[in-house]
Parts: structure tokens; sequence; C-alpha cells
């Protein structure tokens, strides 16, 4: 195959396709090789076209091909009929075997455990949310068996910790939440007990309650430094426990004149103006003397 | 965490790498831009860019994809942006915006402007890199007059092609934010003109930057002309991009609509460091001030005159500074625009991961390809003048000399 008129025969843009015998076909393609031969390159008074246009020509035509192909190769049949997808996607997820069977199954013979949830906070989470899809476990139930999850990951779905989550919803920060403790060791996820008020601070700041014991402020209570409402246990987010404000808070064990030698004295006048004892200090965890 | 957010506001969609692509674009569109300065405007001055900066614009313009790729996660469909085109959709048009700046914009023009230099090279040349030179000239080994001046025709026309189609690349980027209504932050018909001039500012910065290390590494001197031309071009670019963001920014201001309250919390807040001291003041202020008093962007030579290497030194510093601000700018679109909530009452907080697919890692590792792909083109297409097979080259082989055979 020649490219373009009678002057185009010089550009090595040539296709030669030759049959050959025993019934074979070998194509030989000369396209953009190099030719050696000074006519290659003359100048001049030579084709009208610039050479370099069939070339580029070439280029994007290939690429356009391409493109031809992939969508006639890639594109589905049914692709943009009903919408910017395959039409026949519709059938095809329809035509899947079903996998869940939904919670009236498992009542049929869990109706002990189903009452139970449906009495609790977790009425609303079906068995197949934690079980997992339970379609094949109903049609074979002895060989079949549902998932059971033992860990903490399932649980920290919904109850791990996140500003954006209603007030009062259960929330516990995994690292410092008894960690490495399987959740169902302590709830029952059949029946989880509602949200109780905690007795000590510790229940929901363990992790400052751990570092005060190890630090020299272990013996301070929580209430000694922090005056906590008490609808702060209940409705935690709502009212706040207080902090110090005042240096002279501090001042009452670590001013100058305290009798007890052991205990870092500082002069208040001068020490840290004009910030408070916690701006610099983490009381939770002072540092030693 | 104050106020209050929505439950699917607490984690950001868009990180890091969506912060990287407008910044890539944008130093394409601008070194594009810079490009066309020389070859269509007929800016003599800068002629010693011309080919670096268009090398720039396609080193990053191949990256430019790449953290929308690892940021979907499905590089292996990313085809189907050309099979199942969605007009519908600006976002779902970037792959013929994209393609069309490569393919027809940059490719066609490097491809023109070097065809000339390759065929020479390939003639000279040994082993590999003459038949990779051989290759990208197509076999249009023509160098007739004829055909030369073709090259420079169709070159000039893919400029002219190039510059709104450059608009088109950055415009776009701008309008995908620009467009969406439910934001406050991002929602305004100024976002492309602005994206488009601050990538202006980003390329001319960033090819200012390139042009003197490679310079300097090379053991050549800093073209003085170059340097002040490249200068006073990004003052002038800079303050129509400030003047454009501080037009943005009061008419927001004076609109004062119902969600000025939690942009302000937002702006003396979150964006604090990036959006005050690093964008405004580091990367806009400090830069306009140097960049006045020693560029002849106001007054021929300058308002402080500083020995050449001095003066320099404060062209690249401030083009630094400018690069720090524009990415901050970027930062704060992207970041800023889902750092609060669509209630108006609440923040949420942005923490960047280390490693990771739209980790800092990959973030920097994304942002060192560029110079990687330029050292390459640069090995195969150097752009320096000097290294340029010149007329003599030419006049010795004659527009008809063939290759050599090989060896």
């Amino acid at each position: 195959m020649r490219v373009g008129g009678s002057d185009y025969d010089k550009y090595e843009l040539s296709f030669t396709i030759a049959s050959q015998c025993a019934g074979s076909t070998s194509v030989h393609i000369r396209a953009l090789m190099p030719r050696y031969s000074g006519s290659r390159f003359r100048g001049g008074d030579g084709p009208r076209m610039p050479q370099q246009v069939p070339r580029l020509v070439f280029v994007f035509a290939v690429a356009l091909l391409a493109m031809v192909i992939a969508r006639w190769y890639l594109v589905p049949d049914t692709f943009g009929d009903i919408g910017h997808y395959r039409a026949a996607a519709v059938d095809s997820i329809a035509a899947r075997p079903m996998k869940y069977a939904g919670h009236q199954q498992c009542t049929l013979c869990h109706s002990p455990i189903q009452e139970a949830r449906l009495a609790s906070n977790h009425k609303g989470v079906r068995c197949e949310v934690c079980h997992g899809p339970a379609a094949a476990h109903i049609a074979a139930p002895m060989e079949v068996k549902p998932s059971i999850p033992r860990g903490r990951d399932q649980c920290i779905l919904c109850h791990a910790f996140n500003p954006s989550r209603p007030t009062g919803f259960p929330q516990i920060d995994p690292v410092v939440h008894n960690p490495l403790t399987p959740c169902k060791d302590c709830h029952d996820p059949h029946a989880p007990e509602p949200p109780v008020v905690p007795e000590s601070c510790a229940a929901c700041h363990g992790e400052i309650a751990r570092q005060k014991l190890v630090s020299h402020h272990a013996s301070l209570e929580c209430e000694v430094c922090h005056a906590a409402p008490v609808t702060h246990k209940s409705n935690p987010r709502s009212a706040r426990p207080s902090k110090p404000t005042d240096r002279s808070f501090c001042g009452a064990c670590h001013a100058i004149g305290d009798p007890r030698a052991a205990i870092p004295q500082i002069d208040l006048q001068t020490h840290g103006q004009p910030y408070t004892c916690w701006q610099c200090h983490y009381p939770h965890h002072p540092e030693a003397p | 965490m104050p106020g209050y957010i929505y439950p699917n506001e607490f984690e950001l969609q868009w990180g890091l790498l969506i912060v990287l692509y407008p910044y890539l674009t944008g130093l394409v569109a601008g070194a594009f831009i810079l490009a066309s300065l020389e070859r269509v405007f007929n800016v003599r001055e800068v002629q010693p860019t011309y080919r670096l900066a268009l090398l720039t614009a396609l080193a990053f313009l191949l990256v430019a994809p790449l953290p929308l790729l690892a940021h979907l996660g499905h590089p292996l469909r990313s085809h189907e942006i050309f099979l199942t085109p969605n007009r519908k959709s600006a976002m779902a048009m970037f792959g013929f915006v994209y393609a069309w700046y490569l393919a027809v914009v940059l490719l066609l023009e490097v491809w023109f402007d070097y065809r000339k230099d390759l065929v020479l090279w390939a003639r000279n040349d040994r082993g590999v890199m003459r038949w990779i030179r051989y290759a990208l000239t197509l076999g249009a080994t023509d160098l007739s007059e004829r055909s030369l001046r073709f090259d420079d025709r169709a070159g000039r026309v893919i400029t002219i092609v190039g510059i709104p189609s450059a608009f088109l690349l950055h415009g776009y980027v701008g309008f995908i934010f620009g467009s969406i209504k439910a934001n406050p932050w991002w929602s305004s018909v100024l976002m492309p003109v602005v994206f488009l001039f601050s990538a202006i500012v980003s390329g001319i910065a960033l090819v200012l930057v390139i042009y003197m290390l490679t310079t300097m590494f090379r053991w050549r001197k800093v073209d003085v002309a170059c340097m002040d031309k490249l200068a006073q071009f990004l003052f002038y670019a800079i303050v129509v991009d400030f003047s454009l963001e501080a037009l943005d920014f009061i008419h927001r201001l004076y609109e004062a609509e119902e969600s000025i309250q939690i942009l302000s919390q937002m702006v003396e807040s979150r964006l604090f460091l990036s959006l005050i001291v690093l964008q405004f003041l580091m990367g806009t202020i400090i830069p306009l001030i140097m960049l006045a008093l020693v560029s002849p962007g106001l007054r021929k030579g300058g308002f402080v005159r500083l020995p050449p290497e001095l003066k320099h030194l404060t062209y690249l510093v401030a083009a630094v500074l400018i690069q720090i601000g524009i990415f901050s700018i970027r930062w704060n679109v992207v970041i800023g625009g889902q750092l609060f909530s669509k209630s108006l009452r609440g923040l949420t907080v942005y923490k960047v991961q280390l490693f990771g697919i739209e980790g800092l890692a990959m973030s920097v590792a994304l942002l060192l390809l560029p110079f990687v792909i330029l050292w390459a083109l640069v090995k195969v297409l150097p752009p320096w003048m000097d290294e340029a097979p010149g007329e003599a080259a030419l006049a010795a082989e004659g527009p008809a000399a063939g290759l050599p055979s090989q060896g």
C-alpha cells in the first residue's frame, strides 16, 4: 500500500503485503524504518505536502483506530440504554445467588436470642450485620455455620469514638478502653446493657487515670482539681468538668512556704508568669522534682 | 473539635493527593504559557527557557493524573473515561481535556520544535540514543528549508491553539471547584480565573527555579536579560493573581452570606498557618515586595540595584516562596473546603497520613517524579541552546544528508 500520490513513494511509510507460498502470508511493514539513501532526505522541489504531515496523520490515525477498536471490544452492548451504565447489569445482579436470609429466618430457630435482642438497644441491628450472610446456613444449618465475631473489630465499627456521632451514643476509645479484651467478655451483644452512669472517672478517662497512678499525683482524687457537674456522667459532652484557672490553686501545695519539703515549691510571683500552671506542667503526670 | 458537624464530614474525602492535582496541572499550564511568550508574543529575552518550559510542562503533565489515579484506587479502569464518556459530568471530561492538551498541544509542539535537532542528533549519535532519537522523528527526516519553515509555522499555530488550551486545562480545574454550589468556600465564578492566574505565577516561578539551578549545575552563565524578563513577568502575574484573590476575598466579606462566620472562624483557626502565614504573607506579600524592589517590573533596573548574583538569588528565593504560596493556595482550597460543616456550625480537622496511598510519602514521591521525568526528557531532548545543533551543522550535512550507517 502506498500512501498519497506519486510523490509519496519517497516516504518510508509504506506497507508491503506479500502473499507467500505454502499458504502462509507474511506482512512486511517498512513503516517508519530508516532508509539511508540520500533521496530520502532531499528537499527543495520535493513533495508538495510536507513530509511531517502523513507521519502525524498516521500516528493519530493509529491512536484513533485503537480507540475505536477498544470501544468496540470493551464497551458492553447495553451500555447507555437506560443510563450511564450497562443496562444488563440489573439482570446480572438479579441473577446472582442470594446470600442474605433475613432476620426472620434466624428467629425460627434462635427465638430466645432474638427476643433478647429486640428488647435491647441492638433491636435495630439485624443478625446478619454481625454474623454475615446466612442464606447458606439456613439451607444447611449443620454444615455451614455463620461467623461469630470474637474480637473488637466488629464492635468498634459503631462504637469507636467519633465526634460526629450523636450525644449519648455509647462510644469508646479502642486504644484506651480495656485494650486487647474482647468486647463480649464484658458486654452481651444480644442484650447490651443501656449505658450506665460510670462510678469513677477512670471508666471513661482510663488513660489519664493510669497515667496518674504512676505519677506523683497518684494520691489525688480527680475531684480535687476538677468540679464535675452531676450531669457530666450521664451526658458528658453537655456538661464539662472545670479545670483550675488560678495559679494559686496549684500554689496551695507548690508555693514556697509549704512545710512538706518533698513537694516541689516555687515562687508564684516570679515563676512562669502569666501562665496557668497546667499550660506548662502536665498535672496528670508532672515531671519529677 | 468545636461545634456541630454531620457524620459524613468527620473524615475528609479529598486529601493531600487532590491538593497535588491542581498544583501539578497549574504548573503545566503556567510553564506552557511562559513558553508561548517567546513563540507567539516574540519575547526574545525568555528564549533560553522556551524549550525547558515545554519539557517542564510535559514532565508535569505526565504526572498530573497520577494523584487522581492513586486517590480513586482503580487505575486499571482509567481508560473507561475515554471509552464511555459522560458528557454531563465536568469531572468525567477531564480525560478529553487532558488528552487534547497532551497529544494535540504539548507533544506536537515539542515534536515540531525538536524535529530538526532530532534528525541532526540522530545522524551523529551512536548506540541506543541514535535509534531513540530517530524513532522520535517518526521518520520525517526532511530538513529542507521548506520543511523547516513548515515546522516553525506549525509550532506557532499549535502554540496559539495551546494558549486557550492551557486556559482550558487549568480553568477547568478551577471550574470543578467553582461549580460546587453547595460549598460556599468553593462556589465562585472567579475560581477558574483565580486558578488560571495562580497557575501562570507558579509555572513561571518553577521554570525560573529550574532554569537557574540547571544553568548553575552546568557551570554556565545565567542569562541576565532572561532572568530579568522572567522576574518581570512573574511580578506582573503575581500582581494580577493577588488582585483577583483580593477581589474574591473582599466580595465574600461584603456579601457576608450566612457562611461568613464559619469561614472566618476557619481562616482564623484551621487555616491560619496555611492561608495567612504561608499563602498571604510568605507566598504573596514577601515575594511581591522582593520582586517590586529588585526586578524591572516597576522600574528599569529595579528600585534596589543589586549585583547580578544577589539579584538572581533574590529571584530564586522569591520563586521558591511563590511555590510554597501556590501549594498553600491549593491546600486552602481543597482542604479548606472540607474543614467546615455544611451545617455552618462546626469545624473538623485533617490529619495527613505519613504512609499509605493517600499519605505524605506518596505525595512527595509524586512531586519528585516530574523532576525524574524531566531529567530523562532532558537527556533525550537537551533544551540548552548551546547543545542544539546550529545552522552550521545543518549547512555542513545538508538537508538531504542521510543517517550514517551504523557503527
